[in-house]
C-alpha cells in the first residue's frame, strides 16, 4: 500500500520569507523540483529530506508527514 | 522690525554655549565627519548546477557543439564525393565521429548535473523513447516485408531524439 506524503514545506518557506528560488539554490535542486515537493507531486528521496530538515533546522517529522499519522 | 523680548521664565531663556565666553577653558569645535567604512565583503556566490546560468552555458556548449559536428559532417561527405575511389575516404568519413562523440559527452554530463526530480523525468522520457521506438520501427520493419520502401538506419536515432522530446515535454507537464 503506497502511503501519501505530505509536507510543511510552503508554510515553514514563508516563514522565512524565501522564495523558491531561494530554497532551491540552497538546496542545490531547480525551482520546478521545490514546487513539485511544495505541490504534492513529487517526493523527495531521503537525501534531500534530510537536506531539507538542515535547511530548516528542523527534525524531518515536522517537515513531512505521511497520510494519517500526526508529528 | 520688533525687538525680541525677554522671556520672563528663566528657563525658557536661551542658553550660551560654554565655548563662547572669553574665560571659558572650552573650545569649539566642529563635529567630526563622517568616515566611510568599506562594506563588509558579500559571502562568495556559490552558482548551483541546477542555476539558469548554468543551463544556458550547457545549451550553448550543446550548440556549438552541434555546430561543429554538422560542419564536419558536411565537410567530410564533400571530401568523399570529391574523391569517391580515394583509399581514405573510410577514415574521413569518420571525422564526424569525434564531435559527434563530444556532444554524447556534453548531454551525458548535462544528464549528470540535473536533480533527482528532473533525473527521473528523464528516465521516463527515455523509457517513453524507447518503447515508441521499438513500436514504430518494428511496426514498419513488417510493412516493410509487405513491399513499403525500405528506409535508411539513421532515421532511427532522429525519431529516437523527437520521442524523448515529446516524453520530456509530457513528464515535465506532468509534475507541474
Amino acid at each position: 500500500m503506497a502511503v501519501q506524503v505530505k509536507n510543511r514545506l510552503r508554510v515553514l518557506r514563508a516563514e522565512l520569507s524565501w522564495s523558491q528560488a531561494q530554497l532551491a539554490a540552497k538546496l542545490g535542486v531547480s525551482r520546478q523540483t521545490v514546487n513539485a515537493i511544495e505541490t504534492g507531486k513529487y517526493d523527495p528521496s531521503l537525501p534531500l529530506a534530510f537536506s531539507m530538515a538542515r535547511t530548516f533546522k528542523r527534525r524531518i517529522e515536522e517537515i513531512f508527514e505521511a497520510e494519517g499519522t500526526r508529528v | 522690525m520688533t525687538e525680541q523680548t525677554p522671556s520672563p521664565n528663566p528657563a525658557e531663556a536661551p542658553i550660551d554655549p560654554l565655548s563662547t565666553h572669553p574665560a571659558s577653558p572650552f573650545m569649539h569645535t566642529e563635529a567630526p565627519a563622517p568616515v566611510a567604512f568599506a562594506s563588509p565583503p558579500t559571502p562568495l556566490q556559490v552558482v548551483p548546477s541546477s542555476s539558469t546560468w548554468v543551463l544556458y552555458r550547457t545549451q550553448i556548449e550543446f550548440g556549438l557543439a552541434m555546430l561543429a559536428y554538422l560542419m564536419v559532417l558536411v565537410g567530410s561527405v564533400v571530401v568523399v564525393q570529391a574523391n569517391p575511389e580515394a583509399s581514405w575516404r573510410y577514415v574521413v568519413v569518420l571525422f564526424p565521429v569525434a564531435p559527434a562523440a563530444f556532444v554524447i559527452w556534453l548531454f551525458v554530463r548535462a544528464l549528470a548535473r540535473l536533480d533527482e526530480k528532473q533525473k527521473r523525468i528523464q528516465m521516463q522520457a527515455f523509457g517513453f523513447s524507447l518503447g515508441f521506438t521499438a513500436l514504430i520501427t518494428f511496426g514498419y520493419g513488417f510493412v516493410e516485408g509487405a513491399g513499403m520502401p525500405h528506409l535508411s538506419w539513421t532515421y532511427v536515432l532522429p525519431l529516437m531524439a523527437v520521442l524523448w522530446a515529446l516524453g520530456a515535454a509530457i513528464y515535465t507537464w506532468r509534475y507541474r
